[in-house]
């Protein structure tokens, strides 16, 4: 090639790579290096052509994004959407190496605490790079969908998805925005003990663009800290989440009758989120603010 | 005299630290408030009923576990005439576990006609396995305390590794932060109705051995000896098989599986009462009670609100001064 030619194209290739915005990615060759959400060196052959996610949520956030032939496999968890099922489950806790070498993948995508990283080690020494995202907030997660896109050659249907979940948030938000009584929320993720949604979820962000707030406002080390029946007594919170009256009447307010004193209880404002919605910062988040929405402004 | 000395002291921290315990916790409360909420109680004053219905029950649940433990402890050493037993041995914590993790795990109702299963299954598994062990220490119409131990550490480690595998193949992080939770123990889910069932058997209990003390101690000399002195071996063993499977059953099903308690209590009153004091008894389930409320005190104040797991607390403090008192020059497990 000529030695022209081959300066013009690396200077196209950078500009392509600059143009994925905040992607630290550059093209050394053929290989790519990639910088995940947790700061990690991702080293790729070139551009990844099997790819597979070990979190239900990034499973998601691929279906939306790739060719779907380019999935060569799924978690047991993974249920949305439907197209999942036609492809092989592989253990991803703990990790099924074997499945994975058998499926050859060209790059597994993750999301930070669902993968050990003394995992991700592992499956690099067997020559398989793991990529990490990390979320705080919804914006966290259009941007990890832009992430995806720029890494798997579809820019353009990425960002054009991001761009319009954006435009809806954007939306929900100004609808709510200047609330002059925010309704403090209480979700629980399990009873006994009682775990619930703390500050540091993607929750409290959701809350937010809703013009209401996390009853939890004290920051936990854990993302989902575990209460004591006093402080959620204290807490007092106007709405709870995690379970439809019935369910939590027998199952919660049972074990914890005293619990029936919050405001929540006693004007009957408790619902049952959809599990895989609420859980998983996927493509579908604006659905869950949508149905968030529905159960704080009925 | 020194004894009544000891039991002042007991009985005087056990006041001092239900008072502490009171204080601490979300609510910021002082001394006129826990006065105010006993003598002046206002229904709608969520303060009252936090220190009522939350503090109260659970400091008292500590105690009667506590207390409960540290008896069974004695009781067990007693009767194997061995320092190392604890009210664990007849595979009672374990069949526990099982029980409690059974119901975790969704093979049973979590709730049934608005009773909360957990502790019920609990109940049940230590009893079941207490009843498994026994039958195979009981050879020739006699409980030979060799045999027990044996098959306690056999059957336990089976139904341990049976809840092992359930936690293995759990499909939920939910349900496995309900097994580790449960595993190291936790007053949070006292309450009023719960206190009555491991509180009577504690006391029926008490009430029981106040009159068996005595063949308790000479149950120490070995049992050939005991039996020459005239103490009927095989009904004091039963009467103290009974009710340490009852007495541990509740304490376990009520706050899960506490460790060292009922290990490291009864080398304590043994080291500051004697080794054959009449009153070992009562005072072993005072120290136990006051070590435990001590500890959940501790366990309150390090890691707010939710309070790290009481087993930890127990063996970071209990073991230590365990070993302290092991080392000491004068210390006996028997007269």
């Amino acid at each position: 090639m000529h030695p022209y030619l081959k300066k013009f194209l690396a200077i196209c290739l950078l500009i392509v790579c600059w143009s994925c915005g905040s992607e630290k990615e550059k093209q050394v060759g053929q290989a790519l290096v990639l910088q995940d959400g947790l700061g990690r060196t991702v080293k790729l052959e070139g551009q990844p052509k099997r790819v597979m996610a070990f979190a239900s949520s990034m499973t998601e956030m691929l279906f939306a994004v790739c060719d779907t032939a380019t999935i060569v496999g799924r978690t047991p968890q993974c249920d949305y959407p439907a197209g999942v099922y036609s492809k092989p489950v592989v253990n991803n806790y703990p990790v099924d190496f074997e499945q994975v070498l058998a499926l050859k993948p060209d790059l597994v995508f993750t999301v930070e605490g669902i993968t050990p990283l003394d995992m991700a080690a592992r499956l690099e020494e067997l020559g398989i790079p793991v990529y990490y995202q990390k979320y705080r907030s919804v914006e966290d997660i259009l941007q990890g969908i832009e992430d995806i896109g720029c890494i798997m050659d579809r820019e353009q249907q990425a960002n054009y998805l991001a761009d319009s979940l954006r435009q809806e948030v954007q939306e929900i938000e100004r609808r709510y925005s200047g609330q002059a009584k925010q309704q403090r929320v209480l979700t629980i993720t399990w009873s006994d003990p009682i775990y619930v949604y703390g500050q540091n979820t993607i929750l409290t962000d959701q809350l937010r663009i809703l013009g209401a707030q996390n009853a939890v406002q004290e920051v936990f080390d854990q993302p989902y800290p575990a209460l004591t029946r006093e402080y959620i007594l204290k807490l007092n919170p106007d709405i709870l989440l995690g379970g439809s009256i019935e369910r939590l009447e027998r199952e919660f307010f049972s074990l914890y009758p005293e619990l029936r004193k919050i405001a929540a209880y006693q004007n009957k404002r408790i619902y049952q989120p959809t599990g895989n919605l609420i859980e998983r910062p996927s493509p579908r988040v604006v659905e869950s603010i949508r149905e968030l929405e529905s159960f704080l402004y009925p | 005299m020194r004894g009544a000395l000891y039991f002042a002291g007991a009985i005087l921290l056990i006041l001092i630290t239900l008072v502490l315990g009171l204080q601490v916790g979300t609510f910021e409360v002082d001394l006129p408030t826990i006065w105010d909420a006993f003598f002046h109680y206002d229904p709608d004053n969520t303060t009252h009923f936090a220190i009522t219905h939350l503090r109260l029950p659970r400091l008292l649940l500590a105690l009667v576990v506590g207390a409960s433990l540290a008896f069974c402890g004695y009781l067990m050493q007693a009767m194997v005439n061995n320092g190392l037993a604890d009210p664990y041995l007849l595979g009672t914590a374990s069949g526990a576990s099982l029980g409690a993790v059974v119901v975790f795990f969704g093979f049973v109702e979590v709730s049934i006609g608005g009773f909360y299963m957990p502790p019920v299954f609990a109940l049940l598994g230590a009893f079941i396995v207490t009843l498994f062990v026994v039958a195979l220490g009981y050879r020739k119409r006699q409980l030979i305390p060799a045999q027990l131990l044996l098959a306690g550490i056999a059957i336990s480690s089976l139904v341990t590794a049976m809840v092992g595998l359930l936690t293995f193949l759990s499909d939920s992080e939910g349900k496995l932060k309900s097994v580790i939770f449960w595993s190291m123990g936790s007053f949070e889910r006292a309450s009023w109705s719960l206190l009555p069932y491991p509180a009577t058997a504690l006391l029926l209990a008490l009430l029981l051995f106040a009159f068996l003390q005595k063949q308790l101690n000479i149950l120490l000399l070995g049992a050939d000896r005991a039996q020459a002195l005239g103490v009927n071996v095989a009904q004091t063993r039963w009467a103290i098989l009974g009710t340490v499977s009852i007495v541990t059953g509740f304490a376990v099903a009520t706050s899960g599986p506490i460790g060292f308690v009922g290990l490291i209590i009864p080398h304590v009153t043994r080291g500051l009462m004697g080794a054959t004091g009449r009153s070992n008894l009562l005072f072993c389930a005072f120290v136990g009670g006051l070590f435990m409320l001590l500890c959940d005190l501790l366990s309150r104040i390090l890691y707010p609100p939710a309070g790290l797991p009481i087993g930890i607390i127990t063996s970071f403090f209990g073991v230590p001064f365990f070993v302290y008192l092991l080392s000491r020059k004068n210390y006996k497990f028997s007269s």
